[in-house]
Order: C-alpha cells, then sequence, then structure tokens
C-alpha cells in the first residue's frame, strides 16, 4: 500500500471535534485501511502463534503418545517452522502498516502546525511562549506518534492475545479455561494502580532533572562570577544537594518499579500454578489428553502475562490523550486568508496612500490609534516621531495588515487595503526592522529569501553592493556561502541590517517601512548604511520610524503621535514655526553642542 | 537547543581496554551492590530455566505415570521456588537500578566539582552546549552501560549457559543441534540491533533539525509574513518532515523486522529438534516432557541474544561517551595554586603591571607589554575600542588568566605566589551583562558574602542603592528573581550585583559598565553605589558612563593591548588627541539620549553632569 500525495493535502482542521475518538480517528485518514491490516495482522500473527501450541498437542497426543499419526514427523516439524513463519511474517506486516500510520499521521501533522504557524495572525504570536509553542509541535507530536506506533496497537495486541488464547482454551476444556481467567482482574488493577503511582514519581524525577540541569547551565554561564567572588565551594554544595535529591527521587522511582515486576509475578505465578495443577490433574484423570495439557500450559501465559503491560499502556495512553489535546489547541486557531480579497490584481502599486479616520483597538478594548488621517503621494517619505506606544509602529503594522483596522478606512491608490488579497499586498511592501531577523541559512540565502523566483548571483551581488555589505561579505571565510548564527558567522547590528536592506531590495517593493536607529553602530557604518538606505527610498513610498533628527529632516512628511494620536504634522519647515515637541526636539541639538563647548573649554 | 546539537556530533570509538577497565572502575566503591545484583540475576536466571525443568518433570513424573502425589510435590517446589525468585527479581532491579542512578549521581557530582576548578580560558573555548551533554547525556550512557548493560549481558549469558547444561541433561544430541543455531542468532541480532541504532540516531539528528526549523518559524514569523515566504518555507519543511517520515519508518520497519527474523532462526532449530526428537522419542531415547523442555527451551534462547545483541550494539557509543566524559576529568586547569601558594592576608595595596605580556590560543598578542603602577586605593578608568584589551586586563588582574610574560606584583609580591583564592575572594566584581542565580534576591546577594546576616544584606543594599526597590517587590528579598533573573530588568539586575559586591567587602573592585542604558534613576543610585565602594577599594572600571570617567583618578586609553593615552580628564583632553574624540562622540550620543522627550525616561533629566 503506498500513500498518495493527496493524503498529506488533508485538511487537519476535521480533526477539531467534540468527540475525541472521532477527532483521533480524523488524524489517521488515509491510514484507515493500514491500521485496520496492521490489527488483521496482529490477530493473524497471534492465531498462529496460538496454533503452534495446538501443534504441540497433536505431536505429543497423536505421535508420541498414540504413535499412529496420520501426517509424518518432517512435515510437524516443517509445520513449525511454517506456523513460525506465518506469526513473524505478519507480526512484520503489522508493525510495518502500524509504523506507516504512525509515522505518516505525524508528518501530516509536523507539516499543518508549520504551515498553521506561519499563518496565524500576529496577535496570536503576541500572546503565546516561543517554548511552549514548540513544545507542542514536538514533545506533544511524538507522543501522539508513540499513541499510534505503539499504545493504542499495544492495547489492541493485549486483547487479541487474550481472546485468541482463551477461546482456544475453551476448544480444550472450558472449566479450565474459566480458572486461567480468574486473577486477570487483580493483574489489571495492581498494574493499573502501580502505573498510575510510577508516572507520577517519574514526574518528580524529571522536575529535579530539571532542576539540576537549570543548576548546571547557570553555573556554566556565571563562571566568571563564580570565579570571581572565589564560590566553588558554595556551588559544589549547591549541585550536590540538587543531584543528591534527584538520586533520592531516582531512588523512590526504581524502588516503585522494583517492586512492581515481583507483585506481579506473585499474582501470575499463583494462577500459572493453579492452572497447572488443575491442567494436570485433568491430564492425569484423563478428562484432557497430555497433548492438550501441553499445549495448555503454553496457552495460559499468552493470557497473562501481557496484562502487565496493560496497566502501563493505559496510563500512557492518558498522556497521549493531553497531548492530543494540546495539539488541537494550536489547530483550532483561525488561519490568516492570504489569498482572500476581491481585488483584482495590478501589477504593481504606485504607492498612493490614504488614511481616513483609522482606528484601532485590541479586542480587549484597549485603543492604540484614533483618527489618524493623512495622504501620501507615490514616492514620498513620511517620518513617524513619538515615544515608545505612541502608536507608531502600530500604524505601519497596519499597512501590510499584520493587524487589522478596526474603523475609518485605508487606501492604497484608491483601493480599500482590505480589498487585496494579503500575499499580494505584503509583496508590494519591504520592511528594515531596527534588528532585524536572520535565518540560520547561508548568507546568499538570506539575501534571496523575500523572492520567489530564482535569482542569479549577479542580481545578489548587485542588491548587497547597494547594500554596502558586499565587501564584508567578500571577507567571510566562505563569502556567501557563509553561515549565520550559532553554527556560522556572527553578524554585528550594523551587518544585519545592511543584509536586510539586500533583502529588501530584491525583493523590490513599492512601499517601504523602515526602523530606523542605528544606535548601536558605530559611526563609520553608520554613514554606510544611510547610503544604502537611500538608495532603498529611491522611488517607494517610505515610511520611516524615528529615532533621531537627522533621518526626518528631508521627509515630506512628519507625524508627531503622541497616545495614538497625531500631536503634530507637516514637513520640517512648517514644524519648526510651531510651538511643539518637533521644535524641542530640534533644539536639543543644538543645546548639546553648546554644552560640549562649554565643557571643554571648562577644564 | 544547542544541547541537541552538540549531541548529534558523537562519534563511535574503537573498543579500548583501558577505558573500559576505567568504566568498570566507576563502580568500585559500589562493589556490594554489584556483587547483589549480579549474584540475584545469576539466582533469577538459573531458576528461570529450572521451571522450564519442573515443567518437564511435571509431565514425566505426574501426568505419564498418573502420579498425584510427586505432581503436588513438585508444584510446591515451583510455587516456593516462585517466591524465591520473585525477591530476588525484586533485589535484582532495585539494586540495579539505584545503582545506575548513584553512578550517574557520582559522575556528575565529579564532573561539576572538576569544571569548578577549570580556567575561564577552558570556558571561553568549550561552548556551554558542549559540556552540558557531557554532564547529562553521557552520564546517562555510561551508566546505563555499567548497570543495565552488565546486568543485561550477565542475565543472557547465565540464562544460556543453564539452558545448555539442561539440554545437555536431557539429550546431548539434540543439545547439540540448538548449539549450532547460537552462533548464528548471536550475529543476525547484532547485526540488525546496529543498523537499528544507526537508524533511530538518524531520526534523532533529524528531530533536533525539525525543531530548530519550528523555532526559527516562530521566532521570525513576523519576516516571514512580511517576505511572504510561507508556500516555500512548507515545501522547505516538508523536504525535512519527508526525510524525517523516511527514517523514522525504517527504523520501525527494521525493529518490527528483526524479531520475526531470530523467531524464524530459531524456529528453524524447532523444527530440527521436534524431527530429531520424535525420532528418538520412538527408541525411548527422549520423554515428552522431555521435548518440551526442548521446546521451551529454544523458544525462549532468542530473548537473552537479543538482549546481549542490543548491549553490545549501545557499547561502542557507550564508550565513546565514556572517553568524552575521562577527557573532561582529566583536562588540567591552567590556572591554579602554585606549590607552597599561601594566603597574604590582605591585597589592598600597589598594584603592579610589569612589562605583561599575553595571548590567547591563537597566539596573537592581546596585550603587549604593559607597564603600569597603580596606588593603593586608585580608581582607574578603562576606555577605548571593543576588542583593545581592556577585559583582558581586569582577567589578568582576578587571575582568571596568567600573564605569558612579565608580572603582576600586588603590594610588591608576585601575585602567582598566592592562593588563588586568597585573590578572588578579595575581588568583587560588576560584569557588564550582571549573571544572577535562580532563587531569592537575598540568596543572591549573599552570595557576596555567605556569612552575610540578614541585617548586613539590607545595608549593603543600601549602599548599593538596591534597597529601594526590592522593598517595593511582592515579598521584598524573598522575591524569586527566575532562571538567570530574568524576572528582574536589566537595572535592578545591575543594582543587586553591585549590592552583591559591597556585601563582599572586597578589596579590589572591577566594574564593567553596562553599555546598555537604565533610566535616569537607577543610573544615579548605581553611581552613588559605586562612590561609597570606590572609597575603600583599589578599583578598575571599564568605563562608558562620562560621570564614571570624569570621576576617575587616571583615565587610561586602551588601544591594540596597549596603553595609547594616560592622564586625567582634564589633562587628556586638553592633549586633543584620542581621548578627546571619544569623549566628544559619547558625550553628545548620551547627550541626545537623555534629552529624547521619546526615550523612556520620564520628563528631561537634568544633566549627571551639572551636579557635579
Amino acid at each position: 500500500m503506498s500513500i498518495s500525495e493527496s493524503v498529506l493535502e488533508y485538511n487537519l482542521r476535521n480533526v477539531v471535534t467534540k468527540n475525541r475518538m472521532k477527532g483521533l480517528w480524523r488524524l489517521m485518514t488515509g491510514y484507515h485501511w493500514h491500521y485496520f491490516f496492521a490489527v488483521v495482522s496482529l490477530g493473524i500473527s497471534a492465531t498462529a502463534k496460538t496454533t503452534t501450541y495446538l501443534l504441540i498437542k497433536y505431536f505429543v497426543d497423536d505421535y508420541l503418545i498414540k504413535k499412529d499419526p496420520i501426517v509424518s514427523l518432517p512435515l510437524i516439524a516443517a509445520g513449525f517452522i511454517f506456523l513460525a513463519g506465518i506469526e513473524g511474517g505478519f507480526a512484520f506486516l503489522s508493525g510495518k502498516l502500524a509504523a506507516q500510520t504512525s509515522e505518516g499521521t505525524t508528518r501530516r501533522l509536523r507539516n499543518y502546525l508549520f504551515d498553521q504557524i506561519q499563518h496565524l495572525s500576529f496577535s496570536y504570536h503576541d500572546k503565546v511562549q516561543t517554548g511552549e509553542l514548540i513544545q507542542r509541535c514536538t514533545s506533544d507530536v511524538d507522543a501522539m506518534r508513540r499513541f499510534f506506533a505503539d499504545q493504542a496497537i499495544g492495547i489492541g495486541r493485549v486483547f487479541i492475545l487474550f481472546f485468541v488464547n482463551f477461546g482456544m482454551l475453551l476448544t480444550i476444556n472450558v472449566k479450565l479455561a474459566l480458572i486461567s481467567i480468574i486473577v486477570v482482574p487483580f493483574v489489571l488493577a495492581t498494574s493499573i494502580w502501580f502505573f498510575k503511582r510510577i508516572s507520577k514519581a517519574y514526574e518528580a524525577y524529571q522536575e529535579q532533572d530539571a532542576v539540576v540541569t537549570t543548576t548546571l547551565q547557570e553555573n556554566l554561564s556565571g563562571v566568571r562570577v563564580v570565579k570571581a567572588f572565589a564560590r566553588q565551594e558554595y556551588e559544589m554544595g549547591k549541585f550536590e544537594k540538587q543531584n543528591w535529591d534527584k538520586y533520592l527521587r531516582g531512588k523512590k522511582l526504581n524502588l516503585m518499579h522494583s517492586l512492581f515486576w515481583p507483585v506481579t509475578d506473585i499474582i501470575c505465578g499463583v494462577q500459572l500454578l493453579t492452572g497447572l495443577l488443575m491442567g494436570a490433574l485433568f491430564a492425569i484423570n484423563g478428562t484432557i489428553s497430555v497433548g492438550s495439557y501441553l499445549a495448555y500450559a503454553g496457552m495460559v501465559g499468552w493470557i497473562i502475562w501481557p496484562m502487565r503491560n496493560l496497566g502501563r499502556l493505559i496510563v500512557q495512553l492518558s498522556t497521549g490523550m493531553v497531548s492530543f489535546g494540546r495539539v488541537k489547541d494550536i489547530i483550532k486557531q483561525h488561519r490568516e486568508n492570504l489569498d482572500e480579497g476581491e481585488f483584482k490584481i495590478p501589477t504593481r502599486i504606485n504607492g498612493e496612500i490614504h488614511f481616513e479616520n483609522v482606528g484601532f483597538k485590541y479586542s480587549e478594548g484597549d485603543v492604540v490609534l484614533e483618527d489618524i488621517n493623512f495622504h501620501v503621494n507615490p514616492g514620498q517619505v513620511i517620518a513617524l516621531l513619538g515615544s515608545t506606544g505612541s502608536g507608531k509602529t502600530s500604524l505601519v503594522n497596519l499597512l501590510p495588515r499584520f493587524y487589522e483596522y478596526t474603523s475609518g478606512k485605508i487606501l492604497i491608490d484608491n483601493i480599500e487595503l482590505k480589498d487585496f488579497p494579503k500575499r499580494y499586498l505584503r509583496s508590494q511592501i519591504g520592511i528594515v526592522e531596527q534588528e532585524p531577523f536572520l535565518f540560520s541559512r547561508s548568507i546568499r540565502e538570506n539575501i534571496i529569501y523575500g523572492v520567489d523566483s530564482e535569482v542569479d548571483q549577479k542580481e545578489i551581488e548587485a542588491a548587497a553592493k547597494a547594500a554596502a555589505i558586499h565587501d564584508v561579505i567578500l571577507n567571510f571565510p566562505e563569502g556567501y556561502k557563509t553561515l549565520v548564527g550559532e553554527k556560522g558567522v556572527t553578524l554585528s547590528g550594523g551587518q544585519k541590517q545592511r543584509v536586510a536592506i539586500a533583502r529588501t531590495l530584491l525583493k523590490n517593493p513599492k512601499i517601504l517601512i523602515l526602523d530606523d536607529s542605528t544606535s548601536s553602530v558605530d559611526t563609520e557604518t553608520e554613514a554606510e548604511i544611510r547610503t544604502a538606505l537611500k538608495k532603498l527610498m529611491e522611488n517607494r513610498t517610505t515610511f520611516i520610524i524615528a529615532h533621531r533628527i537627522q533621518s526626518i529632516l528631508n521627509a515630506d512628511l512628519i507625524l508627531v503621535l503622541d497616545k495614538g494620536k497625531i500631536v503634530q504634522h507637516g514637513n520640517h519647515e512648517q514644524l519648526m514655526e510651531q510651538t511643539g515637541i518637533y521644535r524641542d526636539i530640534y533644539n536639543i541639538q543644538t543645546r548639546i553642542e553648546q554644552e560640549l563647548e562649554k565643557e571643554i573649554s571648562h577644564v | 537547543m544547542s544541547d541537541e546539537y552538540y549531541e548529534e556530533e558523537d562519534f563511535q570509538t574503537k573498543f579500548t581496554g583501558k577505558t573500559f577497565t576505567r568504566i568498570l572502575g566507576l563502580t568500585k566503591p559500589h562493589w556490594k551492590w554489584v556483587a547483589g545484583f549480579l549474584v540475584s540475576i545469576a539466582v533469577v536466571s538459573i531458576l528461570d530455566s529450572y521451571f522450564t525443568f519442573l515443567s518437564k518433570r511435571i509431565i514425566d513424573e505426574g501426568i505419564v505415570p498418573k502420579n498425584a502425589e510427586a505432581l503436588t510435590s513438585i508444584l510446591i517446589v515451583y510455587g516456593l521456588l516462585l517466591l524465591v525468585q520473585a525477591v530476588f527479581a525484586f533485589c535484582f532491579i532495585y539494586l540495579a537500578s539505584v545503582l545506575g542512578e548513584r553512578i550517574r549521581y557520582d559522575l556528575r557530582k565529579s564532573l561539576f566539582n572538576h569544571l569548578q576548578k577549570l580556567s575561564l580560558s577552558y570556558y571561553s573555548r568549550t561552548p556551554v552546549g558542549w559540556i552540558m551533554s557531557r554532564v547529562t547525556s553521557d552520564t546517562d550512557r555510561v551508566s546505563d552501560l555499567v548497570t543495565w548493560g552488565l546486568l543485561d549481558v550477565t542475565w543472557g549469558i547465565m540464562n544460556i549457559l543453564t539452558a545448555m547444561v539442561f539440554m545437555l541433561i536431557i539429550s546431548w544430541k539434540l543439545a547439540l543441534i540448538v548449539f549450532i543455531t547460537l552462533p548464528i542468532l548471536f550475529i543476525v541480532a547484532t547485526q540488525f540491533r546496529k543498523r537499528i541504532l544507526t537508524q533511530f540516531r538518524m531520526v534523532r539528528k533529524l528531530n533536533s533539525k525539525i525543531t530548530g526549523s519550528y523555532n526559527e518559524n516562530i521566532t521570525g514569523v513576523r519576516v516571514i509574513k512580511a517576505l511572504g515566504r510561507e508556500r516555500e518555507n512548507l515545501t522547505e519543511f516538508g523536504g525535512l518532515t519527508r526525510d524525517m517520515y523516511k527514517a523514522g519508518y525504517r527504523a520501525a520497519w527494521l525493529s518490527a523486522l528483526f524479531l520475526p527474523t531470530v523467531q524464524i532462526i530459531s524456529a528453524i532449530a524447532l523444527g530440527v529438534v521436534v524431527w530429531r526428537g520424535g525420532l528418538q522419542a520412538n527408541y525411548g531415547l527422549i520423554t515428552i516432557g522431555g521435548i518440551q523442555a526442548f521446546i521451551s527451551y529454544v523458544t525462549f534462547m532468542l530473548w537473552p541474544i537479543q538482549d546481549i545483541a542490543r548491549v553490545f550494539a549501545e557499547m561502542q557509543h557507550s564508550m565513546a561517551s565514556a572517553e568524552r566524559i575521562f577527557s573532561l576529568t582529566d583536562s588540567i586547569p591552567e590556572v591554579k595554586d602554585r606549590e607552597a601558594a599561601y594566603d597574604p592576608g590582605t591585597i589592598f595595596g600597589d598594584i603592579e603591571f610589569d612589562h605583561v605580556h599575553f595571548s590567547y590560543e591563537d597566539n596573537i598578542p592581546v596585550i603587549d607589554d604593559l607597564n603600569l603602577v597603580v596606588q593603593k586605593g586608585e580608581t582607574i578608568a578603562l576606555v577605548g575600542p571593543t576588542g583593545g584589551g581592556k577585559s583582558t586586563i581586569v582577567n589578568l588582574l582576578c587571575r582568571f588568566y596568567e600573564p605569558k610574560k612579565g608580572q603582576i606584583r600586588i603590594n610588591g609580591e608576585d601575585y602567582t605566589k598566592f592562593s588563588l583564592h586568597s585573590i578572588q575572594s578579595r575581588i568583587g566584581i560588576v560584569l557588564q551583562t550582571p549573571h544572577l542565580f535562580s532563587g531569592s534576591i537575598r540568596e543572591n546577594l549573599r552570595y557576596g558574602r555567605l556569612e552575610a546576616t540578614d541585617s548586613e544584606i539590607e545595608e549593603a543594599s543600601k549602599i548599593a542603592g538596591a534597597h529601594e526597590f526590592i522593598i517595593k517587590m511582592e515579598k521584598g528579598y524573598d522575591d524569586q528573581v527566575g532562571e538567570g533573573g530574568n524576572l528582574l530588568s536589566v537595572g535592578q539586575k545591575q543594582l543587586i550585583s553591585l549590592a552583591r559586591a559591597v556585601l563582599a567587602k572586597p578589596e579590589i573592585f572591577i566594574m564593567d559598565e553596562a553599555t546598555s542604558s537604565v533610566d535616569t534613576l537607577t543610573e544615579s543610585l548605581i553611581q552613588k553605589g559605586m562612590d561609597t565602594l570606590m572609597k575603600r577599594t583599589t578599583s578598575f572600571v571599564i568605563a562608558h558612563r562620562l560621570s564614571t570617567i570624569k570621576r576617575a583618578n587616571r583615565i587610561l586609553v586602551i588601544e591594540d593591548g596597549k596603553i595609547s593615552e594616560m592622564g586625567t580628564h582634564s589633562e587628556l583632553l586638553k592633549k586633543g588627541g584620542k581621548y578627546y574624540h571619544l569623549y566628544t562622540k559619547q558625550f553628545r550620543d548620551q547627550m541626545a539620549k537623555e534629552y529624547d522627550p521619546f526615550s523612556d525616561n520620564i520628563g528631561v533629566q537634568t544633566l549627571p553632569l551639572a551636579a557635579d
């Protein structure tokens, strides 16, 4: 059975149902038959195993005792090999099919979650923690895999073994069969009782393990502090305490484990002995044949021993269910639709922008922006000035529709923003952030990250040159192929910014959003970044989130924001004529120079 | 994540007797435990084989001759032995697992304690993730080898040996047939195990890649959306999950094939036993019970073999783990006490750098012929470009490193004659990025001086200006700081680490000023705390703030491992050299920041300079 690619496309949103079983069933869509046959194969395999005991019965009764076999000895011997073949073959088939199901299901789940994450809105990502989300996508998904690969099928296996062997026992002797299962509820109860405690003890152990790891991590990353205060002894004591506590918890966990096996051994042993005694007595008084006794002695084990595992499987199953719930929480979030929008897409927008009474508030009701009005012609530069929380970042975030404005209208080329499909809209807008995010891949790949078509090296280098980063890249060990991040080179803030500029140049958007901060770079690179930015801004409508006055002197429109409202607007000359924050800021610059002069002449 | 990354770098090593002996040496202090579980497992495994033999006797002595008495007596023995076995089973599981836990504990302890002794140079060239993997996963693997590995092998060998003995007793001819299959089974099992293990490692490797992808997808989601990369990313990720599917499927497939294969091999042996046994039975050479016993032995033979095979397959990796652990414990600290190192009683005095040279492993000089005499109680400001050698000077002073050439003298004595502890316990240091340990604020402060009383702690925080904000916290001094102090702001962390240094009553004070700005109030509090501390210590400040620089008795401009300018603030400013340029740029930047009405500071603050 091969899986068609269409199975991968199944929309996992369907697994969000009230009924958990239904949800799990849908999660397996495309693999239902695989799973079904995995269980059937398991049944065949178990039956073959049990049949082996019947063959022993035949061998003993008809060949060894009556010495009057219908089937010849070599054939009986071959029968054993044949049955083992059936048993093994179907066990393998079952394992293979179950693996296909579990691996295939998790593969699809992983892909879906990945796509889900990149389609969830900014507001969702603002709320969730990265670590938490990663954990759900990795450990919880793996728990789902184990659910399908081990637990569900494991429980099926226990039951199949039970019913097949019990059924066969019934054909040998009903009384004997019934005696053999008296202990089953006890084994089951003990097993569940133990594994509940074991899993609790295990959690406690794991918790402490995490504490030990944290202690170690903090010690290693704070090694200078440890040494500076000469606190080695103290640290050893601290670690010793945590390490010892972990040992004690491990001891407790192990005690539970070491009790479980012998205790169930004894329970099962009592059952086994009673069964053997009864069976043997029946064999002596002729109720059953010697061969039947042998078959019985073999089969009874397959009823009792697997039951011991049931407790573990059931406890694990419940954690699998918890994981399913956690994964479902992500799946049920609504995706952004990137292609929705009535407007027929023009090949290129011009970049004229209107804000008309635009307002934006969070769903909780906090007002972020209010009554924003302005108009920009294509190619103009708009500078936004304001303190943290004044709403300047929120304002530019409305343009690519990272957040949806809640009142008023935003028009690009006189078309309402909401009519553009998001994918198209975002392709027309470029963003260079203050501390740009680069991906841990090669510099080349980072530069072409925003382009979905093939790009040749010349274009990349042209962009890099324009962004004044080409020479820097050539100095790296592997040039454009150099990896960025942990496993490669660490770029400085200014270098990252220039790579991001090159990335945006290649993307070639019509509207540009710049977070202009050069505070973290030295004077030399500052000039280079400025030149690069100037090149980038050519022929593009540009929004600058400004942090310093120099970068806004030439803006066509300056918006001074405070508490979500525009408090001043106009160009530099106009604003200088008004009393207000803008003029104050501008005057600071001259004041600083005066003070410096005073300072130096003072000494 | 870096954890998993280093995990996958590990390699396989050849079996070396030396490492193996050392691994076994780990169990030496607990030899009683080892002896205990080895004896227990031996008893359990002998009994296992004996039970099969008892089953044979039930048939041959009880059922076939129809002797109910013999039957009951055999079953009573059986029952009693089951109880005995249960007791021993408890012993071996308990002893082995607790011993495993104990060895993990021992290994971690000795690794941790050794790590405390290693020099800073070791930490600067070894990534934290690498060390973490050694202390966590490698210790797990080694302790598993000496407990469960040893146990499984012992159990397996005992089991096979006793089964062999019983088989020989029952019928030596049939026994020989079975023995032939043993090596075949063993080879097949080992080969399978090795391949399965390789597949699982592949799965783990891919898994850490997938985790990495998720991580980037989440942290970079804003850029991905802005650049519209959703489709390409999904395609790329799809490639990764496809590989994962293949590897995971192959691992499961191999595991699923393993047992049936081994079972079929032993079934062939079984078939031969039935065939030959059946013939022999005709001549009365073997009993029904005997044949039954053979069937059982052959059927269960594969378990010990597959256990032994597993241990052998994993052995190589465990050995590699052990070698890495030993390489860590064998590494020698580069900076350590000389023979006859002593405690001078105080290190408050003149400090002299006499023709000091220093370079890291790459031999590129970082400090080049540094000469400097610092008077007792002086405050020295170190300024200059990043990478110029400021931090190295401080690290040398703390004796985190020692000069490659030349001497550093404290009170006229070469400081390498002193014990490390005597120097470092008298130094107070505040780092650029303050490091706190998870725990309460009080615990973090007490780190400065362990025997400090609560009132001394409060006093120190008052001096450092930390008291104010601490008492405003919900639980005051008992408030938790979180992992690495992440529940506190940068400014608060700085204040606490300053208070910690104050509490230590240092004789030499070192401060690496933070470049990141804190609010003006915190800033002036830090300033005040530093002032108090500097009055009674010899101080070195890697300075970024103008006010700090101006307060120093002497300013050193460090460039390319040398002192390029030295003097007081006014002297250097008049000179109009490097310091002049540094200062004016710093001045403009700092003022721009302080005057900025949009910065997070509340209102425009008065210049700290004006307060002078």
